[in-house]
């Protein structure tokens, strides 16, 4: 039944369900090797579960999630985790774990009984440390830390893994924009200088443009269009997604595109009552 | 990574942790908690050796160890015959609870959690009492009536706690739950049945080591023996259990699968020590608990729970035996006089905490 693929991951007529909530049916989707993926949709549409069912957080109802061209159902625990990283939307640290050891827990499917701590651990965990600004951090309780801090380290315990393919659940949240940036720099860096392909649920839809090789938009469980974001993003595409009317002007910094949300303000209370008078 | 790196950047390791490396091989101990582990082993040794000098009679350390090593000693009878069998079930036992409380509690991630919260002590107890007031089996197969007991109750909390599955919170009421009803019915048999039976059974309820010796030990110290590396896989597989659900299955762990292992692994060594010496109360959820806060490692520590556990079965069994002497307490009594303040303490602390100010 494995069809030839052109990419490592994809997913072959997938359907997601939650008990008896379908969420996302008879979905097909390439995730295309050695670029970032921006998934993109309004809330429900199922772009988070997509993700934990391509990170096999979630089994499929119906249809598969194909790592080069075998079934990840069938694929061992350890070998997906060698392979795929995921990080979570909301994960929850063990209590009283510092930071250097939670990111050394990323190492765990590399490790054995025999193999608890090898030059490879040491370096991956350091590089991760460094990569993401945490370094610092690294004797501090994660309890301890801030919201920005902890999602970074959180990245950092995902880049530990050293997976080929990084799947990350809105990794901006929490965050300011300054960190927003960061983190968004991180990942793209991860791709140009180590070849990793990315795939990551965003909010921000200009962000999405800004970061994405690959952009997709979902809406109601289903993939309503996918490219690169300068051909895929337009203003009817808005109004599908979102049901929201905008402008799209060419990104100051970038070129590429920016889309600015049509509907006027309305006026402020204060504003309107002195209208009224 | 290059020699140079290496000597310019600090080398990196998990907090606290020595690093023991040969050839491909390379380990990770924990510095501050093998000083605990070795601190408390000395301690249980101080206590060992205390709990065999006094007594009725006193018997003068130098002779206690003369006979633990074997050589010929006048006081062999009291320390060797009638002290040393009943001391080795309690360490045995203490241990077997200290274990099986780290597990249930890791794979509950919850402090509160014990083998009685998933049904064990109650399953164990409303099976002996059973068998007492039926006068069902004869005494010598007791204990192997409760094992079966707690096993059959820890299965039916599984079962009720199962769907598609295992979530912590789900497994800690269910368990509440059917904790409960066995409860009701031990106490529902007692009231029922024979005076003299509801006193005999209420000697076991307590717990105690009285009059428990080598043929109580054996069965425990074979399932400690196979538990031994069963424990070294858990205190790896613990490690992943620590985690929420999903970010457990992103490090490549098969949480179905550890939490199984965990939980039986835990039910199996709490069956059996309830089997042997009755519910001692508290010493399975305060033994991983002291054994944490002394490692301040971020999973509860296996061997220093063993140890902890042992330590407090013996220092209780001592003060049972001596502090009302000639009156003889049962050994639940003086665990559960210390582990209840702790209880409600710990569950104070827990609402002030989840009450609002972050600490």
């Amino acid at each position: 039944m494995s069809r030839p693929s052109a990419s490592r991951l994809s997913a072959r007529d997938l359907t997601l369900a939650y008990e008896d909530r379908t969420v996302v049916e008879g979905l097909d989707l390439e995730i295309p090797d050695d670029k970032v993926t921006i998934v993109v949709g309004p809330n429900a549409c199922g772009k988070s579960t997509l993700l934990r069912a391509l990170g096999r957080l979630l089994k499929p109802r119906r249809g598969a999630v194909l790592l080069d061209g075998a079934e990840l159902a069938g694929l061992p625990a350890k070998e997906i985790a060698r392979l795929v990283g995921v990080l979570p939307q909301s994960p929850t640290p063990p209590d009283g774990i510092t930071v250097a050891d939670l990111v050394a827990r990323g190492r765990q499917p590399h490790q054995k009984w025999w193999q608890q701590w090898s030059e490879a651990d040491e370096h991956a965990v350091g590089e991760a440390l460094e990569r993401t600004n945490t370094a610092a951090l690294a004797d501090r309780l994660v309890d301890e830390l801030s919201g920005g801090q902890r999602q970074r380290v959180w990245i950092a315990m995902a880049l530990a893994q050293d997976t080929e393919l990084l799947l990350l659940d809105e990794p901006t949240t929490y965050l300011d924009v300054a960190h927003q940036v960061e983190v968004l720099d991180l990942v793209r860096r991860l791709n140009v200088e180590r070849g990793r392909t990315v795939v990551a649920v965003l909010h921000d839809l200009n962000q999405a443009i800004r970061y994405a090789d690959h952009l997709v938009a979902m809406k109601d469980g289903r993939v309503v269009a996918q490219g690169a974001p300068d051909e895929v993003v337009t203003t009817e595409l808005v109004q599908e997604v979102f049901g929201l009317s905008s402008v799209i002007i060419p990104d100051p910094v970038t070129g590429g595109r920016l889309v600015v949300p049509g509907y006027s303000r309305q006026p402020s209370a204060a504003t309107a009552k002195t209208i009224a008078r | 990574m290059s020699d140079l790196e290496a000597t310019v950047t600090p080398r990196l390791r998990p907090g606290g942790h020595a690093v023991l490396r040969r050839g491909r091989a390379s380990f990770l101990v924990h510095r501050r908690a093998a000083v605990v582990a070795v601190a408390l082993a000395v301690l249980l040794a101080c206590a060992v050796v205390a709990y065999l000098c006094v007594g009725e009679s006193f018997v003068a350390p130098s002779e206690v160890v003369r006979v633990l090593f074997g050589r010929p000693s006048p006081d062999e009878l009291v320390v060797g015959t009638l002290r040393l069998p009943r001391l080795v079930v309690g360490i045995l036992a203490g241990a077997a609870f200290g274990v099986a409380g780290a597990l249930v509690q890791t794979v509950a991630r919850n402090p509160l959690a014990s083998p009685d919260v998933i049904g064990v002590t109650h399953g164990a107890g409303a099976a002996t009492v059973a068998a007492l007031s039926f006068n069902a089996v004869a005494a010598d197969a007791l204990p192997y009536v409760s094992v079966a007991g707690g096993l059959a109750a820890a299965l039916l909390v599984y079962v009720f706690a199962w769907r598609g599955g295992l979530h912590s919170s789900r497994f800690v009421l269910v368990g509440i739950g059917v904790s409960v009803a066995l409860g009701s019915l031990t106490q529902l048999l007692l009231t029922k049945g024979d005076y003299l039976v509801a006193q005999q059974a209420k000697v076991w309820l307590t717990g105690s080591l009285n009059s428990r010796g080598y043929e109580e030990a054996g069965p425990l110290a074979l399932v400690l023996l196979i538990g031994l590396p069963a424990a070294l896989w858990a205190a790896r597989a613990q490690r992943g259990a620590s985690f929420d659900d999903d970010t457990a299955t992103a490090l490549g762990v098969r949480l179905g699968r550890v939490r199984l292992g965990l939980t039986a692994l835990g039910v199996v060594l709490a069956s059996v020590a309830t089997g042997a010496v009755g519910p001692v109360d508290f010493v399975a959820l305060l033994a991983p608990q002291i054994a944490r806060r002394l490692t301040r490692t971020a999973q509860t520590p296996l061997l220093s729970s063993a140890l902890a556990g042992a330590l407090i079965v013996v220092v209780a069994d001592l003060l049972a035996r001596r502090l009302f002497s000639p009156i003889e307490l049962p050994t639940g009594v003086l665990t559960a006089v210390v582990g209840a303040p702790y209880l409600m303490w710990l569950i104070v602390r827990t609402r002030s905490r989840s009450g609002g100010t972050p600490s």
